[in-house]
């Protein structure tokens, strides 16, 4: 953290230097430090910990436990009442169960289907809203949906999508009937009405966030660009585009994890059904866990999504944490 | 011409975003009588209270309101000054080891809730927590704290430690440097955080419907998945009005305070 200007690491510094292994070294423009050293009057290095120590409490015994509890329930074939020791069973079982299968394939539709949709549309819509005369009005309307509830969206796109739903209804009524369809009734349309739906909510804070990120692309390097004859495309491809990277690494990365996680919009849409067939592994779980009790199979589908998903947010959190040193290395 | 196609595109966009809310607000306004099995397109009378006052009483949308206005209220609180004491252990002081601490207690907002949710359940049937509201509380204290510890730790290591060194030499002790240095000039980021964990638990689904079950206890998220599901029998009128209710809260707040509310997340992406 502020470590990098204390004696011990300075010395080290040194020391790294005269045996010319090169070190890179972050040009701070103020050097950070910790204000309070330990040992001074208030107690050594102990005196903080009371102040860590709720939090500590709290996630530990609600989080760190149970997650490593699930870790080890998941070696068990346990239905919540007895349960027995089976190594990796449970997942070798998960090769060849169909559910899995199709619930995994679904899973990486929502993951395709976010960054093609909220992502895509987020950058474009962004892009086109950027210093125009109604822009700051049409990104408020866009990000509205985000200030409400994903499980009102749902309830609010059930009404949209259901067979006598708007939708079916709308399509019928300037002449599409072959269009309309029952769209959360089959695979794989439910899938797809459901991404649409999230997209709905999702999208506004991609819009919010690129709208931030275009916002801090120096004025001149655009002069610049335009001066020498750069506009329209050139200019997106070019200059818009690179400069975007940063938030653009966060955005994927938080759209990425957000569908990983989602699970209201299924669970109030279609109960991840009609047979199974819209389930993603976080519905997966919940159902094997709690309406099939099979609580050790559950587990170990909990531990495969959060494997999934914390190593697609790795790319966004080494971005995230430039200065912990941790990530970063 | 590209002109025409940027301002046709958004303006398309903007079409497709506000019809479903404006369905939304006609079909929560049609009396629940008036209602024909179909959505309605244009506004068929003004209806809203009487739907709500359906969805409040006899859906239970009321009593989980109340629960849920607590629990947001009450653990967004907490889970701020726990948090923000913990980040105070984390940049200021001279705690061993910080990236550990970090870790560990940021680590939660990383994993998705699935992994926390068969050994809660267990936990809580032990400790006869489930189906109760200090159960649902005390979890939701947990699983707000990592995040809102992310956003006031990032915050106060933009503050400069001269300011605690000065507060040292006039001799404030850690206490009274935290109260009156440190959440003093932190509390726009403070409040943004609650914002941001308010509404976390506030639209909270998956905890709900896992540790909780009767009416009085569950949040109200739990409460409009129950009403929804009586889709045909409730109605679409009363269905959308109580989703505007339970909306209406994390609505205002965006409305009043939409720098503050987007700052937890955009916070995140500097």
């Amino acid at each position: 953290m502020t470590e990098t200007v204390t004696p011990a690491a300075a010395t080290s510094a040194v020391k790294a230097r005269g045996r010319r292994v090169p070190i890179r070294r972050r040009v701070p423009t103020r050097t950070p430090h910790q204000a309070v050293r330990p040992g001074t009057r208030l107690g050594g290095p102990l005196a903080a910990l009371p102040w860590a120590l709720p939090a500590f409490a709290f996630v530990g015994v609600l989080l760190v436990y149970p997650f490593f509890r699930s870790v080890y329930g998941s070696f068990f074939e346990d239905n919540g009442f007895t349960s027995s020791y089976t190594g990796i069973d449970n997942y070798t079982r998960l090769a060849d169960d169909p559910i899995f299968g199709r619930s995994l394939l679904n899973t990486l539709m929502w993951v395709a289907g976010t960054l093609l949709l909220p992502v895509l549309l987020g950058l474009l819509i962004a892009v086109a809203t950027h210093r125009t005369r109604f822009g700051g009005a049409a990104r408020l309307i866009i990000v509205l949906p985000f200030a409400i509830s994903t499980a009102a969206t749902a309830v609010l796109w059930n009404f949209m999508l259901t067979s006598d739903g708007a939708v079916n209804q709308f399509l019928r009524s300037v002449g599409l009937d072959s269009w309309a369809q029952t769209w959360l009734l089959e695979w794989p349309q439910n899938t797809l009405a459901l991404i649409v739906a999230s997209t709905w909510q999702a999208t506004g804070i991609n819009v919010v966030l690129f709208a931030i990120g275009l916002r801090a692309i120096p004025r001149d390097i655009v002069e610049a660009a335009q001066l020498d004859g750069a506009s329209g495309w050139r200019m997106f491809r070019y200059i818009t585009l690179p400069q975007l990277r940063a938030v653009t690494v966060v955005v994927v990365g938080m759209a990425v994890v957000n569908s990983l996680k989602a699970f209201d919009m299924i669970w109030i849409l279609t109960k991840g059904g009609p047979s199974r067939s819209s389930e993603t592994l976080a519905l997966t779980m919940y159902r094997e866990t709690f309406r099939l009790f099979h609580v050790g199979y559950g587990s170990a589908i909990a531990l495969v999504l959060t494997v999934i998903v914390v190593v697609s947010s790795w790319a966004y959190l080494r971005h995230q944490m430039p200065d912990t040193g941790w990530a970063k290395s | 011409m590209g002109r025409v196609v940027r301002d046709l595109f958004v303006a398309g966009c903007v079409a497709l975003w506000l019809i479903p809310l404006y369905l939304l607000i006609v079909n929560a306004l049609t009396p629940a009588t008036a209602y024909e099995g179909r959505p309605d397109w244009t506004f068929q009378g003004f209806d809203f209270v009487d739907n709500a006052r359906t969805a409040w009483t006899e859906a239970g949308i009321g009593d989980s309101f109340q629960a849920s206005l607590l629990y947001s209220v009450v653990c967004g609180l907490l889970a701020v000054l726990v948090a923000a004491m913990a980040a105070f252990a984390v940049v200021v002081l001279p705690i061993p080891r910080p990236a550990f601490w970090f870790w560990l207690i940021y680590s939660g907002t990383l994993f998705p809730l699935q992994i926390f949710l068969a050994p809660l359940f267990g936990l809580y049937a032990d400790a006869n927590l489930y189906d109760t509201r200090l159960g649902l509380m005390l979890v939701y204290v947990a699983w707000a704290i990592p995040f809102a510890f992310f956003l006031i730790r990032n915050q106060m290591t933009t503050m400069p430690p001269e300011l605690t060194e000065a507060a040292l030499i006039d001799g404030a002790s850690f206490g009274r440097i935290f109260w009156r240095v440190h959440v003093p000039l932190m509390r726009a980021g403070l409040g943004a955080a609650f914002i941001f964990q308010f509404t976390a638990v506030w639209n909270d689904l998956l905890l709900g419907i896992t540790l909780s079950r009767s009416a009085d206890v569950q949040p109200v998220m739990a409460a409009l998945t129950t009403l929804n599901n009586a889709y045909s029998s409730a109605g679409p009128p009363v269905i959308l009005a109580g989703a505007l209710i339970v909306s209406a809260p994390t609505l205002l707040l965006f409305l009043v305070f939409r720098g503050l509310f987007l700052r937890g997340i955009t916070a995140s992406a500097r």
